[in-house]
């Protein structure tokens, strides 16, 4: 493999790639603001120059492939000077205002002005300004803040395939903003959030909830379709604020989807059933455990049973569904269920040209593998149906028959049930999930679950000996 | 070893020790007092005295921006913060609370603050009939001088 020296160290590298990239590998970090490794290179922002031997003047890292034999420094006076004059640059306009941005405490312009500016200033003209447009449902935007990385129209062009973000003007008047001030159309919005530097687009539905410091951070897996992105789950005090993407080159790159990124709320939802409950006197009634348990049991007893489980399921919970639950209904027919037309891994298929899947259930492949059966309508005979879900998974209709859930169901959809036992969300729960390319995914517990939910294994032993 | 330093028939009767505590008795009365009549005279604080909070305002407007930087110093997380959005000012605090039971007055929210909001004035009677924590309006009157 060839090699080049950073300073002083040698670094083997791999043919074709940048500074920025061989000297991550070292343990050295080059600070940057436009470079991101999923988009194209434009070296604008001349953050990360670098001084490389033979070079008349400092070269920018990102643009740079290292060559055989290449001596390169990083923290010689030249790049110093450099990077003190970038950052006094980019911070001439910006208006500081870390105290009300959503970004500091994970903003890179906020790191890298501790780390490589001056802590004074030397200007005292007046700041340019902008009027904000609205950015639509999912992004604010706050174009004071701009450094003009150009990441967010990269990102549009390139990867969510909508060219929606432009620059108009020139230099010092130069402004990020949609064609015409639209609203983002993209499915993929939340990115410009991740991506951008400054706090020039921050997330509406994260804005002002929580600091970007009191937020602890678990490392899961997405439900809200077949291909399972790595995402970052991040909350504090047993509330989930927020999930970014996570990087898994396999599968989702860098990026996620709205659909994804948003899907936890339910979770959290006042209307979901987080107490056992029981039908009584026409409608659905809070109760204990014992009761409830009771009375599901009693009202599925000699009745033809037919047993669903939503893919959103772990591989786990399935199993243990399918070991222990047709002991106790003998001949009870078991089939998956999750997005309406999906039934089989044969129906799955790309939605989109960059991640999303038709089906909207994480573990659709993962029931195939058990060996379960798609669930296309109640087969004749059938009067009770006994439906363990994880919140995700379409409820499919069940008119004519008794129905007990086990599981996540909001309150307006389990209205008719004759008992409901609260279970875990994926937030709440370790497991493994299948996606569509046969790989077997972590989900991690993030939070504790809420109230009386309980998790599969334990609903089903107070099932067994209550 | 034990020292038994048992006092004689004459000590045991302690009149020489009242007399000796009388003399320091009779001396003091005649000097300069130490104490004072506390609810009518008050002594002359420090102006860097810790008190009771309260949060600065110009023209009725709170300089809060709810940056939450008093509440991650706060080592006995006494404050309360829940930030809002409004017409006149882009972040201000919707809910300020301080618990002044778990409060131990060490001033660090007033030296985070980067706004000159939260400030510990110079009023230290706060005894109360109830276990209330100071909600927003009752830290917006302006105590202190500071």
């Amino acid at each position: 493999m060839p090699k080049c020296i950073i300073d002083g160290r040698e670094v083997e590298f791999t043919p074709g790639q940048n500074l920025i990239e061989v000297a991550k590998s070292a343990g050295i970090e080059i600070p940057l603001f436009c470079y991101h490794p999923g988009l194209s290179v434009v070296a604008q922002c001349r953050m990360c120059a670098v001084e490389i031997e033979k070079f008349p003047k400092l070269q920018t890292a990102c643009s740079t492939p290292a060559v055989d034999g290449m001596v390169v420094k990083t923290q010689s006076e030249k790049v110093k000077q450099n990077q003190k004059s970038v950052m006094e640059f980019l911070l001439i306009n910006h208006p500081l205002d870390c105290p009300i941005c959503d970004k500091s405490g994970e903003c890179d312009l906020q790191d890298q002005s501790y780390g490589y500016g001056d802590a004074y200033m030397r200007t005292s003209e007046e700041r340019r300004t902008y009027v904000d447009l609205d950015m639509g449902p999912v992004i604010q935007k706050n174009m004071n803040r701009c450094i003009h990385c150009t990441r967010c129209i990269r990102f549009g062009d390139e990867i969510a395939g909508i060219r929606e973000m432009v620059a108009i003007q020139r230099g010092n008047n130069t402004e990020i903003t949609t064609i015409d001030g639209r609203p983002l159309e993209t499915d993929y919005a939340g990115n410009y959030s991740d991506i951008c530097p400054t706090g020039s687009l921050t997330l509406k539905d994260f804005r002002f909830k929580k600091r970007a410091w009191f937020l602890k951070k678990t490392a899961t897996t997405c439900e809200g379709c077949s291909r399972g992105c790595a995402m970052e789950m991040q909350h504090e005090a047993n509330m989930i604020y927020r999930c970014i993407a996570r990087e898994n080159q396999a599968v989702n790159k860098y990026w996620i989807c709205d659909e994804g990124r948003f899907n936890y709320h339910y979770v959290q939802e006042s209307d979901r059933v987080t107490e056992p409950a029981m039908q009584s006197s026409g409608s659905l009634q809070m109760s204990v455990w014992k009761d409830s348990v009771v009375h599901a049991r009693n009202a599925l007893q000699g009745r033809k049973v037919a047993i669903l489980i939503g893919s959103d399921l772990t591989l786990e919970e399935a199993k243990l569904i399918q070991q222990f639950v047709p002991g106790k209904f003998p001949g009870a027919p078991i089939f998956h269920f999750g997005t309406p037309g999906i039934v089989s891994s044969k129906d799955d298929d790309a939605a989109d040209a960059l991640l999303k899947r038709k089906s909207k259930t994480s573990n659709l492949h993962g029931m195939e593998k058990l060996g379960i059966a798609g669930f296309s309508g109640l087969p004749l005979g059938i009067d009770a149906v006994l439906v363990f879900r994880g919140g995700r998974a379409e409820l499919p209709k069940l008119a004519g028959v008794r129905v007990v859930g086990v599981g996540v169901f909001k309150r307006p959809d389990a209205e008719k049930f004759e008992a409901v036992l609260p279970g875990t969300a994926f937030t709440e729960k370790d497991g493994t999930i299948v996606n569509f390319m046969g790989m077997e995914q972590r989900l991690k517990r993030a939070i504790v679950p809420p109230r009386e939910c309980k998790s599969v294994s334990e609903i089903l032993m107070m099932w067994a000996n209550l | 070893m034990i020292v038994k330093n048992k006092p004689g028939l004459f000590q045991r009767f302690y009149l020489l020790e009242a007399l000796a505590g009388l003399k320091i008795t009779i001396s003091k009365i005649f000097k300069k007092k130490v104490t004072i009549q506390y609810p009518e005279e008050r002594r002359e604080y420090s102006d860097r005295y810790r008190g009771m909070h309260y949060i600065k305002s110009v023209n009725g407007v709170e300089n809060c921006t709810a940056c939450m930087l008093c509440p991650t110093v706060c080592p006995a997380e006494c404050i309360h913060i829940e930030a809002g959005e409004r017409d006149d000012k882009e972040k201000y605090p919707v809910k300020f609370e301080i618990d002044s039971l778990r409060c131990c007055f060490c001033g660090m929210c007033e030296e985070a603050c980067p706004k000159d909001a939260i400030k510990l004035s110079n009023i230290y009677e706060m005894s109360q009939t109830t276990r209330e924590a100071y909600d927003k309006e009752y830290l917006m009157e302006q105590r202190g001088h500071k």
